[in-house]
């Protein structure tokens, strides 16, 4: 329980990047944290900016932002555009945030539809009505994709990509390359 | 109160990191920086119960796994258990049987690893207002990197069970209506094998670390903590049981109010109230009433529940456990953690079983049946009890869906404890960034899954706004971006 | 003396009467082709087999062979229109793989793999389609339609029937059923029918069944679309995934016609 080593101070040279998941299921996420030990080779030359995994809650600027999930609320428009005035390379990782994904099929129905499935005639509720607080973000009319609404750099396809893909695009990146899939690494499911 | 709204200072964490999915927190406080009114809110919403209808049933484990990608395998699961139903089926083959619930025990291992190593020790290591920008994982690895490195291969074993059996870490396909889709190989298995006594070892070490960390820290014991209900569900000897069991609910004290409960009668004993300001339902047992009917899910409930665990080692852990609450239940919210260990344990220790029963090679997969119109699968996923309900059409097509996820039966309580550490940690102090992570951190020991409990959608934001008594925005607090709190007025 | 033709400048055979695709296929070189299927009647709808053909562009499954063609097939500028084909082929339908029970089997996926697409690039369409579940052993899944027209051929040319067809115009168009009604239980489609296994992509579907082959066993995990006699393997699969059958091939199809 004593710690090993003090933090040092983050050296300059480290990429900044900052993650968020959108409307996904953070398995683009996991799928990152499955690159497992690696990660530790990899924290030598990056460091996390806004990030599920710590508590900074904006983007600040950034040299990568690894974007997952769709435009579901206005919430999640802020914060895509947030990340993309603050971060030189974008990534729209996953399915949903390239295609809308599972969440899209939302889009075969009204809004108004899906919300008094859940909130009205679904079985055992109890005070039906439809969560209507100041503090709960605007629900956008259809799911979208994030490169609808800004410019995208790159794509990680796969639902959700593997690890070895997440490594393969930030090594390449890191080295200053443009980035590549090999074919045994594109999937989209 | 509901009248005096207008006139308190709002603060909002937004969004709760280190949790999975979207959701915020407001408080909102009076003059003498009072807490008036404290809610956790969720606040993306995705309509799966919609959607699914008019998919052909067979899709439905396919589709709503990817509510989470933190615990798809127990969305995958549950569903599955539904869709046997609506194909007639009762009772999968031992083989089937065997291979879903090692597939199962998997996802309880990475699951609770994830949450405690990757997201919830940095609290407990480096204190709830230590440094923002090492209270995190990268920290943990920076610190304490041998702890941290157990932590990471715990979870990627549990993972590696699940690409064995599904065919990926996340979202893989391994149900088929009335069994799974593939057996086990022998040399699977045996890779499996070749790391389980490690495995063992980093699991005991876990539920000893997580023990020492919460008997040692009497601070601790009283935070956010709660006189709840409780409901898990339990084996047929009153055992922790994941995969397959009757319910049980006990009320604080340890007496029953029901056990041994079949899951598909799951809507006689619960309702769930919408409110206004979060997309997250507040479910309750019908029996006890709206206002007293709340309940908590979840480790710390099956830890307290159920009478004993089948494995030695788990069980060793939980006399233990037992032994801190004086032989009844545990209260203390942070024990979920604790708790949450001895399922690694016990995972670790059923994973091992498991692989070294020979039936668990077998080649009887699939069983088939006259369908059914209605099925209801209910699993005890990481975060609590999970229910899944389908109707479908004679067409073979989802008429209606009803699911109840894990995190949304902790919602009341949730609520309750952040409303609890307000009142202790904040109530009348100034607020800073180290008070506010308290909230989170009560929040965190629920292991919330945000991203399940929208399903409807999943995100967790947390920003603090004060209101002063006549009105006027006296704080508002963010965690800015570079982690500092952000103070405008 | 054998009449020949030149792909990418390799000099290949071809018969009278053979389209440059029937030849490629023969010679074993790959031409991307999405509603060509060898045995059904040439369609040159998907466009995908755009070659060059002594400096023109044409459908390789419609333009017959003929000597001295100089053809242009595997290039960067053919590969790169393509792609935006298959693009615009995903956004113009629901085509959402991650939980789509044909993903590892599909062809339009392999093709996507195959050229490199890595995003839709438009706008999404999120067309509101039909689905049509009403047959006793078939589901008809219009989000996944791609309008290739192999079931209609297979139906007219194989199963003696006519139980498919395309009908509207531009962002209308879509596969309709031959039937008093228009739904599926009241033609005569049956499930040993081509028709009902041709499909390409995860619009006509067998009941009850999906996700039965493990993922890494499928027929894209085992194997690149640009495997020449790979027509014979899916349908072959298609065929026989009710018997148990897991390894994705058998011997006996009944592809051929």
């Amino acid at each position: 329980m004593t710690p090993v080593k003090k933090r040092e101070a983050y050296t300059v040279s480290k990429v900044r990047v900052a993650t968020t998941s959108l409307a996904g299921c953070f398995g683009c996420h996991m799928s990152f944290l499955d690159m497992d030990e690696r990660i530790v080779g990899l924290l030598e030359h990056v460091e996390f900016s806004r990030s599920p995994i710590n508590d900074i809650k904006h983007c600040e600027p950034c040299d990568i932002g690894l974007i997952e999930g769709a435009l579901c609320n206005a919430d999640n428009v802020h914060v895509l555009k947030e990340f993309r005035e603050n971060c030189k390379i974008v990534i729209a990782v996953g399915a949903c945030a390239i295609n809308g994904g599972v969440p899209a099929m939302r889009n075969h129905f009204t809004l108004q539809e899906c919300l008094e499935e859940a909130f009205l005639d679904e079985i055992g509720v109890d005070n039906p009505h439809i969560p209507n607080d100041v503090e709960i973000p605007l629900l956008l009319s259809k799911v979208h994709p994030i490169h609808e609404v800004v410019k995208v750099d790159y794509y990680l396809p796969g639902c959700p990509p593997s690890a070895d893909a997440f490594l393969k695009i930030l090594t390449d990146l890191l080295e200053g390359k443009e980035p590549s899939l090999p074919k045994e690494m594109l999937h989209y499911d | 109160m509901e009248q005096n709204r207008a006139n308190l200072r709002r603060v909002a964490v937004d969004p709760v990191t280190r949790v999975e999915g979207h959701g915020k927190i407001t408080l909102l406080l009076d003059d003498a920086n009072h807490v008036r009114e404290a809610r956790f809110h969720i606040v993306e919403f995705r309509g799966f119960e919609k959607f699914i209808q008019g998919r052909p049933y067979w899709e439905v484990p396919y589709f709503v796994q990817r509510l989470c990608g933190i615990c798809p395998v127990s969305h995958h699961l549950a569903a599955a258990k539904a869709v046997d139903q609506l194909v007639g089926v009762d009772e999968l083959t031992p083989t089937a049987t065997k291979l879903r619930k090692l597939l199962h025990f998997g996802q309880t291992m990475q699951s609770h690893a994830l949450h405690f190593f990757h997201l919830s020790s940095p609290d407990l290591l480096f204190g709830f207002g230590s440094n923002l920008e090492h209270r995190n994982i990268v920290g943990v690895i920076e610190d304490y990197p041998d702890l941290a490195l157990k932590g990471v291969r715990l979870r990627k074993y549990g993972q590696q069970v699940i690409e064995v059996i599904s065919g990926k870490r996340v979202h893989g396909a391994a149900t088929v209506p009335g069994g799974v889709n593939k057996g086990l190989t022998i040399a699977e298995r045996d890779r499996l094998l070749g790391d389980i006594n490690d495995v063992l070892a980093w699991s005991q070490d876990a539920v000893d670390l997580n023990e020492k960390i919460h008997t040692e820290h009497p601070e601790n014991h009283g935070f956010g903590r709660l006189n709840s209900n409780y409901l898990s569900m339990v084996g047929g000897k009153g055992e922790l049981e994941l995969y397959h069991g009757g319910l049980r609910a006990s009320r604080p004290d340890g007496s029953k109010i029901f056990d041994q409960f079949d899951y598909r009668g799951y809507y006689n004993i619960i309702r769930e109230e919408v409110r206004s300001w979060s997309y997250m339902k507040f479910p309750y047992l019908t029996e006890l009433g709206r206002d007293d009917g709340w309940y908590r899910v979840g480790p710390l409930a099956r830890i307290n529940s159920c009478d004993f665990i089948s494995t030695p080692m788990a069980e060793s852990a939980r006399q233990r456990f037992k032994a801190f609450g004086n032989g009844g239940y545990v209260h203390d919210t942070l024990a979920y953690h604790w708790a949450r260990m001895i399922e690694v344990l016990h995972s670790a220790e059923a994973i091992r079983d498991l692989l070294l029963d020979p039936e668990i090679l077998g080649s009887d997969l699939v069983v088939k049946g006259e369908k059914r119109e209605e099925g209801i699968g209910v699993i005890e996923a990481p975060r609590g009890t999970l229910f899944h309900h389908y109707k479908v059409n004679e067409d073979g097509t989802i008429k209606k869906a009803n699911l109840i996820v894990s995190t949304t039966s902790n919602n009341q309580a949730m609520n309750e404890s952040v409303r609890s550490v307000a009142n202790e940690y904040l109530d009348g102090n100034e607020i800073t960034e180290g008070l506010l992570n308290h909230l989170e951190v009560a929040i965190r020991a629920y292991d919330p899954c945000l991203s399940c409990a929208t399903h409807a959608l999943g995100k967790m934001p947390l920003e603090v706004e004060l209101i002063s008594a006549d009105g006027e925005t006296v704080d508002h607090i963010e965690k800015a971006s570079s982690g500092a709190i952000k103070r405008t007025v | 003396m054998n009449k020949t033709i030149k792909i990418d400048g390799v000099e290949i055979p071809f018969k009278e009467g053979q389209t440059i695709m029937d030849a490629a296929l023969a010679a074993d070189i790959y031409i991307p082709h999405l509603c060509h299927k060898p045995g059904l009647s040439p369609h040159g709808s998907c466009k995908l087999c755009t070659v060059d053909v002594n400096g023109r562009a044409a459908s390789s499954c419609t333009m017959p062979a003929a000597e001295g063609q100089e053809i242009e097939n595997d290039t960067p500028a053919l590969n790169e229109v393509r792609k935006t084909i298959t693009q615009m082929l995903f956004i113009e339908g629901n085509h959402l793989c991650p939980s789509c029970e044909k993903t590892g089997d599909c062809t339009l996926q392999a093709i996507g793999y195959h050229l490199g697409m890595l995003d839709g690039h438009f706008p999404q369409f999120y067309p509101r389609r039909e689905v049509d579940a009403s047959h006793p052993t078939l589901v008809l899944d219009r989000d996944r339609c791609i309008m290739c027209e192999l079931c209609v051929r297979a139906s007219r040319e194989c199963d003696g029937k006519n139980v498919f067809a395309i009908s509207g115009r531009g962002t209308k168009r879509h596969l309709i059923v031959n039937s008093p009604t228009g739904r599926l239980a009241d033609s005569d489609i049956e499930l040993d029918d081509l028709a009902a296994h041709i499909c390409p992509v995860g619009a006509i579907l067998i009941k009850d069944h999906g996700y039965e082959v493990p993922i890494g066993r499928r027929t894209f995990d085992l194997h690149s679309v640009a495997e020449t006699d790979l027509d014979e393997v899916i349908l072959t699969k298609a065929r026989h995934h009710d018997e148990g059958d897991d390894s994705g091939e058998k011997e006996g199809g009944v592809y051929g016609v």
